[in-house]
């Protein structure tokens, strides 16, 4: 097949800037390049049927017939060399370290506010921010045990973390079967490539969760918001892979301040709750009151002490957009060590005059909500529309503090099987990253592609597809 | 286990149980109603109706019983619950439900029937291909069965999984044997020879023809076929067999202080167990399998109290 080579300015993951392969990527290319488009088309059909019969589907919001859609999955492997991840690695460690440290400082000492590195005015105003953990103390300090960090590479060719999730970041159970379906499809790729495995995920979630309590051996649970929610594959799939109950709202009960699902046997108390349900929903007495999802009384036997939750209550504050510009001098004020991952330069509109400076360099930003996620609600100034830049600025006018800036990047390239054939399409890469007794992760993560031309959202809830992720265990000679 | 899950496993079961016995019912009727003396044919049509009580149902949608307004209706109509369509589409919101608790060979093979069956529901279904139809419904009913017995663990889940099985399968048989042994009587005072394809008609929609061949012969009489799928403790379908796995499963089941189903399964099963053909005989079969249904019933409440009881 023939492979399109990328646009000039952008780094691309499998054809460096002389529009050479990579040597990492070597294996791959003489495959592609060897491969008949018969083959691929019909392996294309089949990786579709097998996710049908998984039943590996999403929902998105605000769309009815959107119910059962599958995510598109790219056959065309995106390559890590083992040098890259080893940055990213320590990076992550690193990042995640101090985020904790943060969420610890800002609900007991404060000393980051103290010493004057944040403003109190942006953490404790912050919407996200919950007073009722103040004090609370939570085994081990931890608050992020599950961490999703979004990166993209620049065309400067260096990884750039683009956002935090701290609260319940997504999308590894599509790490684990795009992996399991691409040994499926093209096992000989696995045979004369050393790409590092990935399998272990569940091992070590499960390991993590469990070191969430300091219990022996705790009562660990899946809490989901049920199959209505867009995740919920996801859940079930965690759940099954780590041997332990699903459990929705109406399994779970309060008595005395501790927390118990309803058995087949009578009630069984549960130590900790891996819960995919936001903070506002986890407790109709302390959160929104309308919520049938969550458990009566579940805030107060965590309060408590006698139920541990992951990821903790009131994270949102730490992966903020507007909290993110601030994670470089986090790394340096706690660990007192120089950030190995890059920031995106991001531009404060709450700061007058960074508010300034946006709105003179309007068309050639991105602008996001700083509470915002999934793509919804954001501008990207070089293909907005005079309409939508001018709706921007009286939104930005009116309320700077809900919004911050950034330059629009380059997000790198990879093959893609699109309408064309295989061209160069953009793509991010999110990695997930364990915090128990210690910091772990698989190689790798979720990539996410952009399927259309020039589009730079890879967001699924926006037509993004996603890749196998390959990190290669060895750099080659 | 969650009694949620327990709840969902059981009654996925008795969904996937039900889809294959209409199947078989519905399949025999149509059948049967080409052998049929024309005036019978109505009759003949109605039994799955009879069946799964939704003869008033059909009328609120249908005018005319015909095969093809059978077929629509009990195979792909979405309108009521008791279509093959919705059997299956409610043992996998059940099965989703559990996803957690099945392993993912059984979870494929319970999504794919219903991928299937959508796109089925989709092409329609005529009388000259509905034969096939039935033999798919079938085939994904052993395909399940298949898959649960050598893939899941064997546990309280796999436990609750059967008894909705066989519970299911239990009301079945003395539901089907019940019509048509009325029918039959009927048939004994106006054409002596529909009587024989009446029985048939019984053992061909319960799986059980070459199983009475194999028992007693050519000789087709009403207690003989009554005491093959009541009393017979080899035919898989007969009540002495599904009261036998509900009794051991009850026992197996992981139980707190619940004893009540248990008590009222060793029960019933004991009856059957020492019953004979002559006792039944003399109560009349139509008063032993009414009461029967009624026990079960009770038993599968009783079930729902004991372990599945939080729900409210």
């Amino acid at each position: 097949m023939l492979i399109q080579t990328p646009a000039e300015g952008l780094y691309d993951e499998l054809f460096d800037e002389n529009n050479r392969v990579r040597p990492q990527c070597r294996m791959l290319e003489h495959w592609l390049v060897n491969s008949n488009e018969e083959l691929i088309a019909e392996k294309r059909r089949e990786a579709n049927v097998l996710f049908q019969r998984l039943g590996i589907t999403f929902n998105v919001y605000g769309e009815d017939q959107g119910a059962d859609r599958l995510i598109p999955f790219d056959l065309i492997p995106r390559v890590i060399s083992a040098s890259d991840w080893h940055t990213l690695q320590t990076g992550l460690r690193q990042r995640i370290q101090a985020l904790n440290r943060f969420l610890y400082d800002i609900y007991h000492d404060y000393d980051i506010v103290k010493a004057g590195v944040i403003s109190a005015e942006q953490v404790f105003a912050n919407p996200q921010y919950q007073p009722g953990m103040q004090n609370l103390k939570l085994p081990r300090n931890l608050y992020c045990h599950i961490a999703g960090i979004d990166l993209i590479r620049h065309s400067d060719g260096n990884f750039y973390v683009l956002e935090d999730n701290l609260r319940c970041p997504s999308g590894v159970s599509y790490m684990l079967e795009n992996r399991r379906m691409m040994m499926r499809l093209f096992p000989e790729l696995f045979a004369h490539s050393a790409v590092a495995p990935v399998e272990h995920y569940p091992n070590l979630l499960g390991e993590t969760l469990r070191a969430a309590s300091l219990k022996p051996d705790p009562t660990v649970v899946v809490l989901t918001p049920g199959r209505f929610n867009s995740a919920y594959f996801e859940h079930a799939f965690l759940a099954r892979q780590m041997g332990i109950e699903l459990v929705e709202g109406a399994d779970l009960f309060v008595a005395q301040n501790k927390v118990y699902m309803k058995t087949t046997t009578g009630p069984q108390q549960v130590d900790v709750i891996y819960r995919r349900i936001d903070d506002d929903f986890l407790d109709p007495l302390a959160g929104n009151p309308d919520s049938m999802l969550g458990v009566a009384g579940l805030y107060a036997a965590y309060r408590t002490g006698n139920v541990v939750l992951t990821n903790a209550v009131g994270n949102g504050v730490a992966d903020d957009k507007s909290i993110y510009p601030y994670v470089p001098d986090m790394i340096r004020f706690y660990l007192d060590e120089e950030p190995i991952l890059k920031n995106v330069p991001t531009w404060q509109c709450r700061n007058p005059k960074d508010l300034q400076y946006v709105l003179e360099h309007l068309p050639e930003l991105v602008v996001k909500e700083a509470q915002g996620a999934g793509g919804y609600g954001m501008l990207i100034g070089p293909k907005a529309c005079k309409k939508e830049l001018d709706l921007f600025r009286s939104l930005l006018k009116a309320r700077p503090q809900d919004y911050i800036a950034q330059p629009t990047l380059s997000l790198s390239t990879c093959p893609t099987f699109v309408e064309e054939g295989v061209a160069p399409r953009h793509l991010d890469l999110r990695p997930f990253v364990l915090s128990g007794k210690k910091i772990q992760m698989v190689p790798g993560g979720l990539t996410r592609v952009a399927l259309e031309k020039g589009s730079l959202v890879v967001n699924s809830s926006q037509g993004g597809g996603t890749k196998d992720t390959w990190v290669l265990e060895d750099d080659p000679c | 286990m969650l009694s949620s899950a327990a709840s969902s496993l059981f009654w996925m079961a008795r969904y996937l149980e039900r889809a294959e016995s209409q199947a078989r019912l519905l399949d025999v009727s149509l059948t049967m109603a080409l052998i049929d003396v024309p005036e019978d044919r109505i009759e003949q049509l109605s039994v799955p109706l009879l069946v799964s009580g939704t003869r008033e149902i059909f009328f609120d949608y249908y005018t005319e019983i015909t095969p093809q307004n059978l077929i629509n209706f009990l195979l792909l109509d979405s309108r009521h619950p008791t279509s093959v369509f919705n059997i299956i589409q409610n043992a996998r919101d059940n099965a989703l439900h559990v996803r957690g608790n099945l392993s993912s060979d059984v979870w494929e093979s319970i999504n794919q029937a219903w991928l299937e069956m959508r796109e089925l529901q989709h092409r329609g279904v005529t009388e000259s291909n509905a034969s096939s139809v039935f033999d798919w419904v079938r085939e994904r009913s052993h395909l399940f069965r298949g898959a649960a017995y050598g893939t899941l663990l064997r546990n309280d889940a796999f436990h609750f999984l059967r008894l909705g099985t066989f519970i299911e399968r239990a009301e079945t048989t003395a539901r089907v044997l019940d019509i048509r042994h009325v029918m039959a009587m009927k048939a004994e005072q106006e054409h002596a020879t529909q009587v024989f394809f009446e029985w048939t008609a019984v053992l061909h929609s319960l799986a059980a023809f070459e199983a009475y061949q194999n028992t007693y012969g050519h000789n087709l009489d009403a207690m003989s076929v009554a005491e093959l799928l009541i009393l017979e403790p080899a035919v898989p379908r007969s009540l002495h067999v599904c009261l036998g796995e509900i009794a051991s499963l009850l026992e197996q089941v992981e139980s707190g202080e619940a004893q009540e189903s248990r008590r009222l399964a060793s029960s019933l099963y004991a009856n059957i167990r020492f019953g004979n053909r002559d006792y039944i005989a003399e109560r009349g079969l139509h008063i032993y399998l009414v009461d029967f249904l009624e026990r079960i019933q009770h038993i599968a409440g009783q079930i729902q109290k004991d372990y599945m009881g939080w729900q409210g």
